[in-house]
């Protein structure tokens, strides 16, 4: 699985990577996470993703990401708020298997 | 109190939302960010000139001018960056040729101005108008610039190229038309016309730099920017949108001050958020993150420790979505009145010149003590407000934070009872 998190700068979200990577590792899953700030979101598409989840507190730019993903076809969801933190890891988890999983 | 998180989210984050969602405001922050890089390595060289130790400054004082050139050449030209770079954001919104964009508006921008002849060296360029001082001019004009590109190829007037001919050639040939267009405007105006497009511009939005500058205008941003993230919206980047062009204005003024050795003007370029009010985030969480670090709910102990780290880097999302502060009554109160209360006192402490007002900006993943004794150019007094506010942050956030904790700890003792 291949997620893309997208915050405001790339630096809140790469805190969630490492709690889904954490979580990820104890379930004995494979999965590739990479953050990116919402101005490198348009590059970094290019790459192949499966899922973008964006941060809560960039949801109110939800439209400009869907805009973005939609000529590769590439879901986009909005993290819930609960996940969005170091603990985060096993939310993080189920909902991304719900998504693509 | 959830009445008025209802009233903010059918209210308030709409309208912000759209604010920032709308495309030439949204070209102005891509393009303005882009511009920070060179903004924050370049005032690296005023403290290079001008370092806080006096014998070390008596030593690089000769050398000022040659050690303050990478600054003037970055944020002396700040303007004409973020010209281009908006110009390019704003076509590429419209899936025009970004760079193209880029050029039309440096053109549009720089036809605003008029050379000056100095004696046998030939025409020069004002770097006046180049900087923080023409940010508002770069702004009106790549936007005007963009929009000239985009109304010559909706109406199709651009030269098509026949087919075989490399796609970025073919790309540069249509911005020929738009520029035949833009380039003739710009100059009837300017120089036949002799309309000072410039000075127009700077007199309308003089306004809104004097009002950044006030006591409204830090505690405008403050509130605003607290309300939106008790929703749990990213209240910088969204007030920023607006605010940062602003900002940069204060921030150029107060660099050029010291540069020329006048007093410094202004209290409130964006440092000023950054160090002495958003301590470890916005919210000033930084107190908060130190009254969970010995709480007596294992829960909020174990967000402080895991918030800590993030925090001196003054990331706070963990702290906002962790706790959560998000759509919290009980801690809405200090997250919001905190903020306020030594954004107030900064403010004044720095108006009666107890503190060096702040006129570098260093990145702002730094320590707050750190980023604030940076951006004040070395002023250790700002270290010590920093400090001082914490405390009285912390302070604030005391009771509600008591209440909070307790709360949980009844809710994890009905749990345990259940079990």
């Amino acid at each position: 699985m291949k997620v893309l998190l997208v915050c405001s700068g790339g630096m809140s979200s790469a805190i969630v990577v490492k709690a889904i990577e954490k979580e990820a590792a104890r379930e004995g899953l494979n999965i590739e996470v990479k953050a990116v700030g919402t101005g490198e979101l348009e590059e970094e598409l290019k790459n192949g993703w499966e899922l973008v989840l964006a941060a809560p507190q960039v949801r109110h730019r939800m439209d400009e990401f869907c805009k973005k993903a939609e000529p590769y076809s590439i879901p986009v969801a909005v993290i819930p708020p609960q996940g969005y933190t170091p603990f985060g890891g096993a939310i993080m988890l189920t909902e991304i298997k719900k998504i693509i999983g | 109190m959830n009445s008025l998180f209802e009233f903010l989210d059918k209210y308030l984050i709409p309208v912000m939302t759209k604010l920032s969602e709308q495309r030439h405001l949204q070209a102005i922050r891509d393009g303005i960010i882009s511009t920070i890089p060179l903004i924050i390595v370049g005032s690296f060289f005023m403290i290079i000139a001008f370092p806080p130790i006096p014998s070390l400054a008596a030593l690089v004082k000769p050398y000022a001018a040659q050690i303050l050139l990478p600054f003037r050449m970055t944020m002396g030209l700040m303007a004409l960056y973020a010209c281009h770079s908006i110009g390019y954001h704003l076509a590429k919104s419209y899936h025009l040729d970004g760079i193209s964009g880029g050029l039309l508006a440096m053109s549009a921008f720089l036809l605003t101005s008029v050379p000056v002849s100095l004696e046998d060296k030939g025409l020069a360029l004002l770097m006046s108008n180049l900087g923080g001082g023409g940010m508002f001019v770069a702004i009106i004009m790549a936007i005007f610039a963009v929009e000239v590109l985009r109304f010559a190829k909706t109406r199709n007037l651009t030269i098509k190229m026949p087919e075989g001919v490399p796609d970025s050639v073919a790309r540069s040939f249509e911005a020929l038309i738009p520029a035949a267009l833009l380039l003739p405007i710009v100059w009837l105006v300017r120089d036949v016309a002799g309309f000072d497009i410039q000075q127009f511009i700077m007199e309308l939005f003089q306004p809104l730099v004097l009002a950044g500058n006030s006591l409204a205008g830090i505690l405008v941003p403050i509130i605003l920017i607290t309300l939106l993230w008790a929703t749990g919206i990213h209240g910088d980047s969204v007030v920023g949108t607006v605010a940062r062009p602003i900002w940069l204005v204060l921030l150029d003024q107060n660099i050029a001050a010291v540069a020329s050795g006048q007093p410094i003007p202004n209290i409130a370029p964006e440092p000023f958020f950054q160090w002495f009010v958003w301590i470890g985030g916005s919210g000033a969480t930084i107190s908060l993150v130190i009254l969970m670090l010995s709480s007596r709910s294992s829960y909020l102990r174990s967000v402080g420790k895991a918030t800590f780290l993030p925090g001196i880097c003054n990331i706070n999302e963990p702290v906002i979505f962790g706790v959560p502060v998000m759509l919290n009554p009980l801690l809405f109160i200090p997250f919001l009145v905190g903020p306020v209360v030594v954004g107030t006192l900064t403010y004044f402490v720095m108006s009666l010149g107890l503190v060096t007002k702040p006129f570098i900006l260093v990145p702002w993943t730094l320590p707050a003590p750190i980023g604030a004794y940076l951006s004040t150019g070395g002023d250790w007094r700002a270290a010590v407000l920093v400090v001082v506010n914490i405390v009285i942050v912390t302070a604030i956030y005391f009771p509600f934070f008591r209440a909070y904790e307790q709360k949980l700890m009844n809710e994890a003792a009905t749990q345990e009872e259940e079990n």
